[in-house]
């Protein structure tokens, strides 16, 4: 646990390391829906970037108004943090995190860039078809840049650690289930964000001893058991406060967390296409879920199996996906008379103030943890 | 010396009936707010003695000289109450208290013990804050919202105008309701914002033919209304279909206190307000002490 909390803290130094050893370019991403697998056949290290809770003097003049997550990466960009980042790709994603992109490649017109598209609408008829060809076409870009062909066996072999490393979060997911509820919210956390800035094979080596020693913990005593509904986290420091408040965040419905790692690739002859699918199919973003409005069902699905009590909901501040998709996670919450509480993150959240919604929605389920399904019947 | 419009009275009382040493149960409740302190002291669940000051800068000192004041010249002293809970921003200032509490349950219980116990929306409208809250029929919290980090439209901005409009703190709201019809309120979004516009009206001779001061007071005191009224409309609607209904209403905080806010706030939610003999500043205080 400790090895991935120091790979997650000192990320950068990890990235330069890997340079160092493997001689390879490290492109940096922010979008979920950016088919890492294809970036790793080609011998890259993608790396998430993850923003921080850092106080911003550069970007207001450049993106006033985004969210700060893109505003934080841009200003992390200007300070130097990222300047071991050969390449940085721009995928079809909400304005802000383009505005961003496109302000970070002006300032920094050296970096390999590429705009990857994928469709708003991943469920639509000729989404696949237009998938597969920008994935074609990313390929080659790839190509050019690295000067190297990129084969089916080096293919195969990313699917191969990308899968297992989704099933060994999975499996690191499944230890926060009811019957076996060994590990904190704030740990799993921040081993699935560990993953995301880090080689995947070598996470899998990491993963595959440490389960094992989680699996050997003292299940958790009872408490209220919560779940994380919103927009994108870039760290465990709100999971750490509900822990302090004798609760525990037992399952996500994030971007980054439990929707990053919960669908495969499935194998096929065609392989981009194969890639290209896994992030159609994987659960939509909110800024994806058009038309069907899939997402409030799946958080219920979630929030059943894991068997919570209730449901934080954390957007950053100016999101427009996660505002607009905000009501229709309310309706359904309310129309089940599921507790949830909803507050707006920025780059400092005010401790007290955030503390006081979060005790005041724990207190509200506490007395009545196991009467919860008869509220609406009283 | 100036006079300082916005420095509302504070307040001290303590029961001549109850003879504290009789009690077999003392509690006492302290609510550190951002602008004001309370303390309440319960004996045998009756109030007993109470205190309301301005928090100030010092939060420690503040917490201190608020439960002082409420065991007034009783000959009571710390040692002689049972449990004392703490709550409110500054709760972590209490030394003395025994627990903290978060400052939801608290209003909710207080609310109960002060209005009656069929209220079922409570709205507390403090310094820094505006809490909805929902109650069951029974002591419970069915749903909850808070104003967002900006605290526009609250207790702290009505003392600002206050003193920037020279009109004391307590008449604001009464001379406010004496226009025939509400003006358009000034900005909702930011109260330095709303600040700005309402000095702006009364620069530009506001409403050409016919200019009040009272009229500019309406005008800020409706966005005031405005800004509150975003918060409790977020709240789970009772069950009568999909109308909103906001029944057995009440209000605490120090903004209670402010005819100019809740009159305007009860006519948009179509809901006369339950009345209590206590001051609704205490809500939070005897809400702790009864859970302490």
């Amino acid at each position: 646990m400790e090895n991935l909390k120091e790979i997650l803290d000192g990320r950068h130094e990890y990235a330069k390391d890997w340079k160092k050893r493997t001689g390879g370019k490290v492109v940096g991403y922010y979008d979920v829906y950016f088919p890492e697998e294809l970036l790793y056949a080609a011998g890259a290290l993608p790396i998430r970037i993850l923003a921080r809770h850092e106080a911003d003097d550069n970007t207001d003049r450049q993106m006033y108004g985004n969210c700060y997550p893109t505003r934080d990466m841009l200003n992390q960009f200007m300070n130097g943090r990222y300047d071991y980042v050969d390449g940085l790709i721009d995928i079809e994603s909400c304005q802000w995190w383009h505005n961003a992109c496109s302000t970070t490649l002006v300032n920094f017109p050296g970096l390999f860039s590429h705009y990857f598209f994928v469709p708003d609408y991943p469920d639509g008829r000729k989404s696949k078809d237009v998938m597969r060809s920008e994935m074609g076409v990313f390929k080659t870009r790839l190509e050019e840049w690295l000067g190297k062909t990129i084969t089916d066996e080096a293919l195969d072999h990313a699917i191969e650690v990308y899968n297992t490393n989704r099933n060994l979060l999975r499996q690191v997911y499944e230890l926060r289930r009811f019957d076996r509820s060994v590990i904190l919210g704030s740990e799993a956390m921040e081993i699935v964000l560990a993953c995301q800035v880090m080689d995947k094979a070598e996470a899998n080596k990491i993963l595959e001893k440490l389960i094992p020693e989680l699996e050997s913990r003292e299940p958790h005593g009872d408490c209220v058991r919560l779940m994380l509904v919103g927009s994108e986290t870039y760290d465990a420091e709100l999971e750490k406060l509900v822990e302090s408040l004798g609760a525990n965040i037992v399952i996500d419905e994030l971007d980054n967390g439990s929707s990053y790692i919960w669908n495969n690739v499935i194998p096929q002859k065609d392989r981009l296409m194969a890639i290209g699918l896994r992030y159609l199919g994987r659960p939509h973003s909110a800024l994806k879920d058009n038309v069907w409005r899939r997402r409030p069902e799946r958080i219920y699905e979630l929030f059943e199996d894991y068997q919570a009590d209730g449901v934080i909901i954390a957007k950053q501040i100016y999101c427009h996906p996660h505002g607009t998709d905000m009501y229709a996670v309310w309706k359904l919450l309310r129309e089940r008379n599921i507790p949830y509480h909803t507050f707006e993150r920025d780059s400092t959240m005010p401790y007290e103030e955030t503390k006081l919604g979060v005790e005041a929605l724990i207190n509200m389920i506490k007395p009545g943890m196991t009467r919860l399904y008869g509220w609406s019947k009283a | 010396m100036t006079q300082e419009f916005w420095k509302w009275p504070e307040s001290k009382w303590v029961s001549e009936k109850i003879d504290w040493k009789k009690a077999k149960k003392i509690t006492a409740g302290v609510d550190i707010g951002t602008t004001s302190a309370q303390a309440a002291i319960l004996c045998d669940g009756q109030l007993f003695g109470y205190a309301n000051i301005a928090t100030g800068a010092d939060f420690r000192e503040a917490a201190d000289a608020v439960i002082q004041g409420a065991m007034g010249a009783s000959g009571m002293t710390l040692k002689d109450i049972g449990s004392v809970a703490a709550t409110g921003f500054g709760s972590r200032n209490a030394g003395y208290a025994a627990k903290t509490l978060d400052e939801i349950q608290c209003h909710g219980k207080g609310a109960r013990f002060m209005f009656g116990p069929s209220v079922t929306t409570v709205v507390d409208l403090g310094g820094q804050t505006c809490k909805a809250i929902r109650l069951f029929e029974w002591d419970r919290i069915r749903d909850f919202k808070t104003n967002d980090k900006c605290a526009a439209g609250m207790g702290r901005d009505i003392e600002v105008i206050c003193d920037i409009l020279q009109v004391p703190i307590q008449e604001i709201g009464e001379k406010s309701l004496q226009v025939e019809n509400d003006p358009e309120p000034v900005s909702t979004t930011c109260y330095a914002f709303a600040n700005t516009e309402t000095v702006g009206l009364l620069r530009e001779g506001y409403r050409e033919a016919a200019y009040t001061e009272n009229d500019v007071y309406a005008a800020h005191l409706f966005a005031v209304a405005w800004r509150i009224l975003s918060t409790v409309g977020k709240l789970a609607p009772l069950d009568v279909g999909d109308i909103k209904v906001y029944k057995e209403l009440a209000f605490t905080g120090g903004l209670a206190k402010n005819k100019g806010v809740t009159k305007r706030l009860e006519r948009e939610l179509d809901a006369a307000a339950l009345t209590s003999e206590y001051d609704p500043q205490l809500a939070g205080a005897i809400g702790a002490a009864l859970l302490a």
